[in-house]
């Protein structure tokens, strides 16, 4: 009985796309990540955590 | 490194706005405790029914909304805006966009958290876990979010780093995603100012609901924190996450897939075959970018792992990563339907749960916190030894919680499906296997005292760190304003474009909708596919109202109400599920925990007076029953006059009552409570029972299963 609702729902055509289409993505990102070109400026955004521009302290009791 | 040397232009002095930082860090120890204490209450609530002290605020049904609500929104809510706002400040160098949104922000969120305990412990909720707050609520929520992200991009915008560190990226998803999850799943409409019902019924709100109940985990528990923990991991050890590169694969992998993985809370329900194996395969398929994510971490701390020993920031941190690395391998590995088939509706889930939350949450908000509290009030933390004992507490309760949900999860789960050669159930009494599992609710309950006491040293600990700083300093800035110096001269049109936020965020929306618009839409077509089946009627005037009582003392929070083809459950309850039978429930009531037995076929299963006896005292018809007592539901007048506005709403909503059943409704839920009230009055029960609540929820229960029970096995009765 549960399989009589079921069958009516059956689109198979929707996961096989959506695997397909996340396959894609994922090539595409993972291409431009890691292409050699862009090695650099990877480090670079890896430092951005680091660099905190302190200027100076000002007391706010004074 | 200094992306400034060769930059014109004037360089420019500012501040971050840290007092909004420092307001974020104490609500988030505050509500911590207190959703730590909800979840201890109510674990000793399940070893020994009394705990429940038989008032109607304190029974566990009420507050385990209240539990799940507090840790996930108020503890990790907070905790997320003060790390959030810490960072993003930071890392784009640049205050906060405005101090009136942080601050409406800020009370704001706390409002909804008020609201939320003021309204939960008195049965004011819609029945949909992890949203049960009521729509008044939802559309505060949905006010205070965008408030929040008003204030966020704005100060995108006025950033002088011109690129997008990853971290912003994840924050970004987060606040995008859970805009679109929470706004979708609260559609409801209301019958008055404090109820109302969902838009979505049965099946379609099953599938909404755990896309939403799944994407919470996702976006609220672990896209925020792991934004977080490409912060302040970096920070705390002074160097650079260990792989960028690997970050963006995280990110992209973690946004596209785990959308999709809702369907994996619904195996083995009536949701259709396609979609279960939808959330099967992407779940197993997160498990690859979880664990990309748990390396990424673990490997920043390479070279300073002596960091792990004595820095506590470092420390909680770092047992922060590893707990998110279990709990990512167990989850795809639950998501297998043999396995889920298994584990589902048992205790290996909030055993599951907690591994997360408080292994992954609650270590990485406590390594953040000591990491954020001596910066902030400018001093040194008060007591290592004391964060040293925090940690140990900590782990030891953590780990009696897994270990002993595990235990009793695997262990009722083989009781439930044990049958002997002639297919008959072994253990055919539920609580056989309740009595078995309670000193597991012990062990439990003793460790998550254990975490809560380790929270409280915390407490103590950052009160003194922050009484004992004395010297008010504030640090002032300088960085250049973004202009066209700022582009890299050969800069590739994909690093224009990550510089360019609002493209970013279009695409992540469009990530996340693809995925939810695969996996939900079709439901939403539902109608169209559920076949009808005609002996499948509306509730009657007063099972409608027994069924929000259900709703409204969270009934559901123990039991299921939807029954999985499996030998052992069609033995034990009745009939497989079928999704016909949901099609009036505004909201569904399928639950995820089987403290008690499923009650999809509970209808007729016993006399009134069974209920009767049961509702008032449990351990009357069950001996050992960790139910909790309903006697206030004795005394309470039912409100007959209130029912006709509940039935025009679930008429708006497309269940069928004619606006004929709706003007005797009144005068039809008298007469149903008669009749159960005068089969009761045969056994010696007062006659002024008929205008109590109880009947009405008896009369619920009665109904449970009864319309599908009365088509035959074959599908021959069934019409479109
Ligand atoms: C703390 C968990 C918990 C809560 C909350 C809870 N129950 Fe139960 N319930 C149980 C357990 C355990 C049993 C099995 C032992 C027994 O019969 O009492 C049970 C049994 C039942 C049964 C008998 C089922 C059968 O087939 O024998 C019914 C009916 C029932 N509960 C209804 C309710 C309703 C209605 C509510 C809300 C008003 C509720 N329960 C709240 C734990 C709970």
């Amino acid at each position: 009985m549960k399989q009589q609702a079921l069958q009516h729902f059956d689109m198979p055509w929707l996961p096989v796309s959506a695997l397909i289409l996340f396959v894609i993505c994922f090539i595409i990102y993972f291409w431009w990540t890691y292409r050699s070109q862009n090695k650099n400026f990877f480090q670079q955004m890896a430092e951005i955590p680091l660099v905190d521009e302190v200027k100076h302290k000002r007391n706010l009791y004074e | 490194m200094s992306s400034n040397q060769m930059r014109t232009g004037k360089p420019e002095t500012f501040t971050y706005d840290d007092e909004i930082v420092k307001k974020f860090v104490i609500a988030t120890l505050l509500w911590g405790a207190v959703a730590l204490l909800l979840g201890v209450t109510i674990a000793f609530q399940l070893a020994e029914w009394r705990f429940n002290f038989e008032i109607p605020w304190l029974t566990f049904g009420r507050l385990r909304p209240l539990h799940t609500n507090a840790a996930i929104f108020a503890f990790c809510g907070n905790a997320i805006f003060a790390g959030i706002y810490y960072s993003h400040q930071r890392l784009l160098k640049s205050r906060l966009f405005s101090d009136v949104l942080s601050k409406v922000h800020f009370w704001g969120w706390q409002l909804i958290i008020v609201s939320a305990a003021l309204t939960l412990p008195f049965g004011i909720t819609t029945g949909k876990e992890y949203a049960e707050l009521e729509w008044p609520i939802d559309i505060l929520i949905t006010v205070i979010w965008v408030v929040f992200a008003v204030n966020f991009f704005g100060t995108i915008i006025r950033r002088r780093e011109r690129h997008i560190y990853v971290a912003i990226w994840f924050y970004i998803a987060t606040i995008i995603t859970v805009a679109v999850l929470h706004i979708v799943n609260s559609l409801e409409f209301p019958v008055s100012f404090t109820k109302s019902y969902s838009l979505y019924a049965g099946v379609q709100d099953a599938l909404v609901q755990w896309w939403y109940g799944h994407n919470a985990v996702a976006f609220f528990l672990t896209t925020p924190f792991l934004g977080l923990m490409y912060y302040f991991i970096p920070k705390a050890v002074n160097r650079p996450v260990y792989s960028y590169r690997l970050s963006i694969i995280h990110f992209w992998s973690l946004v596209f897939i785990y959308i999709w993985a809702g369907p994996h809370h619904l195996l083995y329900t009536t949701l259709p075959e396609w979609a279960q194996t939808l959330g099967m395969v992407f779940s197993v398929m997160l498990w690859m970018p979880s664990w990309g994510g748990m390396i990424n971490g673990l490997m920043t701390l390479r070279g300073v792992w002596n960091k792990v020993r004595t820095e506590p920031s470092v420390r909680f941190m770092a047992t922060a990563v590893t707990f998110y690395g279990m709990a990512t391998f167990e989850g795809p590995l639950l998501s297998i339907k043999s396995v889920n088939a298994i584990a589902h509706f048992t205790d290996w889930i909030p055993g599951h749960v907690h591994s997360g939350t408080i292994g992954w949450n609650y270590m990485l908000i406590s390594g953040i916190l000591f990491y954020l509290v001596p910066k902030l009030w400018n001093t040194e933390l008060y007591s290592k030894k004391l964060a040293h004992q925090q940690f140990w507490l900590a782990t030891f309760g953590l780990v009696l919680y897994i270990v002993s949900m595990w235990v009793a999860g695997i262990t009722q789960s083989l009781m439930w499906r044990a049958m002997d050669d002639a297919g008959r159930l072994i253990y055919p009494n539920f609580i056989e296997t309740v009595i078995k599992i309670v000193p597991m609710y012990w062990v439990r309950a003793i460790g998550g005292t254990s975490v809560l006491i380790s929270f409280i040293i915390m407490m103590y600990n950052f009160y003194r760190t922050i009484k004992q700083a004395s010297v008010k300093e504030e640090t002032i800035y300088e960085a250049y304003a973004l202009d066209a110096s700022s582009i890299e001269a050969h800069a590739s049109a994909h690093r224009k474009l990550e510089g360019v936020p609002m493209i970013f965020s279009v695409l992540s929306l469009i990530a996340i909708l693809v995925g939810s618009g695969i996996e939900i839409i079709p439901s939403l077509l539902a109608d169209k596919y559920i076949v009808k089946v005609s002996a499948i009627k509306p509730y009657t005037p007063l099972e409608l109202h027994g069924r929000d009582i259900y709703i409204k003392e969270g009934c559901y929070t123990c039991h299921s109400q939807t029954v999985r083809p499996m030998a052992h459950e069609v033995v034990r309850y009745g009939k497989a599920s079928n999704a016909a039978e949901f099609v009036y429930d505004h909201p569904f009531q399928w639950g995820s925990k089987r403290t008690g037995p499923d009650l999809a076929r509970a209808g007729g299963k016993y006399p009134h007076m069974w209920h009767y006896k049961h509702f008032w005292d449990p351990r009357e018809m069950t001996a050992g029953s960790i139910m909790p007592r309903y006697h206030w539901l004795f005394d309470q007048k039912l409100p007959y006059t209130g029912i006709p506005a509940k039935m025009r709403v679930m008429q708006k909503l497309g269940v069928p009552y004619t606006d004929q059943q709706i003007a005797s409704s009144i005068d039809d839920a008298k007469a149903q409570a008669k009749t159960i009230a005068d089969e009761l009055a045969q056994s010696g029960v007062p006659a002024k029972l008929a205008e109590m609540e109880i009947v009405s929820l008896i009369a619920y229960i009665q109904r449970l299963g009864i319309d599908y029970g009365s088509v035959p096995d074959e599908p021959a009765q069934e019409e479109k």
